[in-house]
């Protein structure tokens, strides 16, 4: 059976610019595959290619075992897109973008009403449905842009940025929606900036940088490739160089951080990491004038803001 | 097949009203091909004549045959008035010349002499000057003719092509009708496409599986149907307001349908080019008019350059008019027949929507 969506050697130039850089990557079906990466880092693009919009300048993109510049309109067919901008019509009802989306993707008028009642119901719009869109907030236009999407029962649903601007609660309705897409045996392919939504909703996760793949996993599996605990240590004054040089021969720690009077310890495999770390800062502290005293020690497990910032040496939103 | 009728439909269907929410960019496509209406009729009702006092110093029989004369050269409008009160109106520079008619005019024309006419012309402007240059000599060779026949031994044996006579403002309303046409479609078309990238909804239309042709034919259709209203507001102007009735109704009907799909497929060019609404509007009007300058509004190109003749085939406004002149007088303005003419029309469509949808295909997203 066809992976969902397979990517091989895919390249896209702009001019001198290399957009994609002979990305390779598969898609499990009945994955929620996430793709991560700052602005310009190809994520874009790709979702772009995959879905028929643009062609690649190199490479082969399968969907479905549909290559998507021979039969770019079977993998439309079983594409559903929710873009970040929603690309609704804003100066018509919530029901009549509906039945124009069903007309476009040929959605059999037997039963189209009772489908589009059923999943405005879904996303909570069925009050709302004859009113234009232009009057809805922007939670409410994510939530109908979603429903219209699953209009037609894509087998791959793409969603971009899906809770960019929206309300906390709609933020937890919308990842139940996707969540509950997985359960149906849909394939979906999210962009994020978010990362807490990229660990709370994917299965697993690719992070793009200029064009190119540089990690591609599960985000527990990302998480214990960078570190399984980070401690953070807040000393007064500034610790020394001789304490971040002992910090830095324990066993197990893989980096240490010092800004002002913090230092950051990432390690891995290593339960009593804490214990040696506060036995070796008391013994900085006596031994010597210049010793700085504990104020506070906390442990956790890293996020993937760390792990982005560590493989792209750049925060999401630059 | 059936998909792609449905799709045509339900976008023709979708584009009419997403227009009638937008009242304004809805009704700058009827208001902006009026006002082209009106502004020509204006030029051409204000730029015909030259406005003429006639001092009469003499008012024997030969002076009033005179006045006759100039009444008849269709160059003038002309009122009588004494010398002061010509004097002051050219002083106010409401009148272009003044003509005064000797208080010997019809003695020395009964002796035999000489008779010097006084014309006093405000030369501020060389093209009405030459008309009152040209339109004096031209009604004393006429005066002549009547008051002396034997004397004028030439005389010019018309033989017309057509039945009847064309008046300046009949030939030129109907070339209008065609800039109207060509504004109006651009207008509502280029709208229609550009609005789909600017609200973000072309990806809407990009992402479905549907044909782009079946999307830029529905597309044609919905700004055909918003067109149609434009389109009946500029004729009945011409046809009611105006008088100038079409000899072949069936022909207007036909080919206004015809006309409109060419103009529309340009527009959603243009539209998907620019994909500015903004930009739609002054581009229209910048394509419009220098089109229909060359295109053969004010009479046939072929009597113009040859270089004009050669640069004006080569746009469809030029057959556009061609045709229309055809349906609502009779008659030709190009070497070619009106099959020919309308053939050539629906080629100019077919290819611009061809490229129409390349263009949707190939600039689809970066």
């Amino acid at each position: 059976m066809p992976l969902a969506i397979e990517l091989r050697g895919l390249t896209k130039l702009f001019g001198a610019l290399i957009a994609l850089d002979a990305l390779s990557l598969s898609v499990e079906r009945g994955e929620i595959f996430g793709l991560l990466g700052p602005n310009g880092s190809g994520k874009t693009t790709t979702v772009n290619i995959v879905s028929g919009l643009s062609k690649p300048s190199a490479g082969e993109a399968l969907v479905f075992g549909y290559d998507i510049t021979r039969e770019p309109r079977a993998v439309r067919a079983m594409l559903g897109s929710v873009p970040q901008e929603t690309a609704l019509y804003e100066e018509l009802s919530a029901w009549d973008n509906m039945v124009f989306h069903a007309d476009l993707y040929n959605v059999p008028s037997r039963g189209r009403s009772e489908r589009i009642l059923h999943l405005l119901d879904l996303v909570q719009l069925t009050e709302r449905k004859s009113s234009r869109v232009s009057t809805f907030s922007g939670g409410m236009k994510r939530r109908l842009a979603l429903a219209r999407a699953l209009l037609h029962e894509p087998q791959l649903l793409y969603l971009d940025e899906p809770t960019l601007g929206v309300d906390v609660q709609s933020r937890k309705a919308l990842w139940d929606y996707i969540l509950g897409l997985k359960s149906q045996g849909k394939t979906v392919l999210i962009t994020t900036n978010y990362l807490e939504e990229a660990n709370a909703l994917c299965d697993r996760l690719a992070i793009l940088d200029r064009g190119k793949l540089v990690a591609m996993d599960t985000p527990d599996l990302l998480k214990r490739r960078y570190g399984d605990a980070v401690i953070d240590l807040e000393l007064d004054p500034s610790p020394s160089d001789r304490l971040v040089k002992g910090l830095r021969a324990l066993p197990g720690v893989n980096a240490v951080a010092k800004h002002d009077g913090h230092i950051q310890i990432t390690a891995t495999g290593q339960p009593a990491l804490a214990a040696q770390v506060i036995s070796l800062v008391t013994r900085d502290t006596t031994d010597g004038d210049a010793g700085a005293a504990l104020r506070s020690i906390s442990q956790r497990e890293p996020n993937l803001d760390e792990i982005f910032l560590r493989l792209t040496g750049s925060g999401l939103r630059d | 097949m059936l998909y792609d009728l449905r799709v045509i439909r339900a976008v023709a269907i979708k584009d009419i009203r997403s227009a009638l929410t937008e009242r304004l960019f809805s009704s700058i496509s009827i208001i902006v091909p009026l006002n082209f209406l009106l502004l020509f009729l204006l030029f051409v009702l204000t730029g015909g004549q030259a406005p003429t006092a006639i001092v009469m110093d003499d008012s024997g029989a030969y002076a009033q045959q005179f006045v006759s004369a100039m009444q008849g050269a269709h160059s003038f409008i002309i009122q009588q008035t004494t010398a002061d009160e010509a004097q002051r109106l050219m002083a106010q520079g409401r009148i272009v010349a003044i003509v005064t008619v000797p208080a010997d005019f019809d003695s020395a024309l009964r002796d035999g002499r000489q008779v010097e006419l006084p014309v006093l012309v405000n030369n501020l402007n060389v093209d009405y000057t030459n008309d009152i240059r040209r339109a004096v000599p031209l009604a004393i060779t006429s005066f002549y003719a009547q008051a002396f026949p034997d004397q004028v031994v030439v005389q010019a044996m018309e033989d017309d092509v057509h039945s009847h006579d064309t008046d300046y403002i009949q030939y030129l309303s109907v070339s209008i009708v065609v800039i109207s046409l060509l504004i109006g479609g651009l207008l509502q078309a280029g709208v229609s496409a550009a609005r789909e990238y600017e609200a973000g909804t072309i990806k809407e239309l990009l992402l479905a599986p549907a044909s782009r042709w079946a999307l830029e034919v529905g597309k044609l259709l919905g700004a055909l149907a918003l067109s149609v209203v434009s389109a009946a507001v500029v004729l009945g102007v011409v046809v009611l307001v105006l008088g100038v009735t079409p000899l072949y109704w069936s022909e207007v009907l036909g080919f206004t349908l015809l006309v409109m799909l060419t103009f529309i497929a340009l527009g959603l060019l243009a539209g998907t080019l620019v994909r500015r609404r903004t930009s739609v509007i002054p581009l229209s009007i910048g394509i419009s008019l220098p089109v229909f300058f060359i295109s053969g509004a004010f009479g046939p190109v072929q009597w113009g350059t040859p270089a004009l003749a050669v640069i004006s085939q080569l746009q469809p406004v030029y057959y556009a008019i061609a045709v229309f002149q055809h349906a609502f007088h009779g008659f030709q303005t190009t070497p070619f027949s009106l099959s020919t003419n309308a053939l050539v029309l629906a080629g100019f469509t077919v290819v611009i929507v061809l490229a129409s949808a390349t263009a949707l295909r190939t600039r689809a997203m970066p």
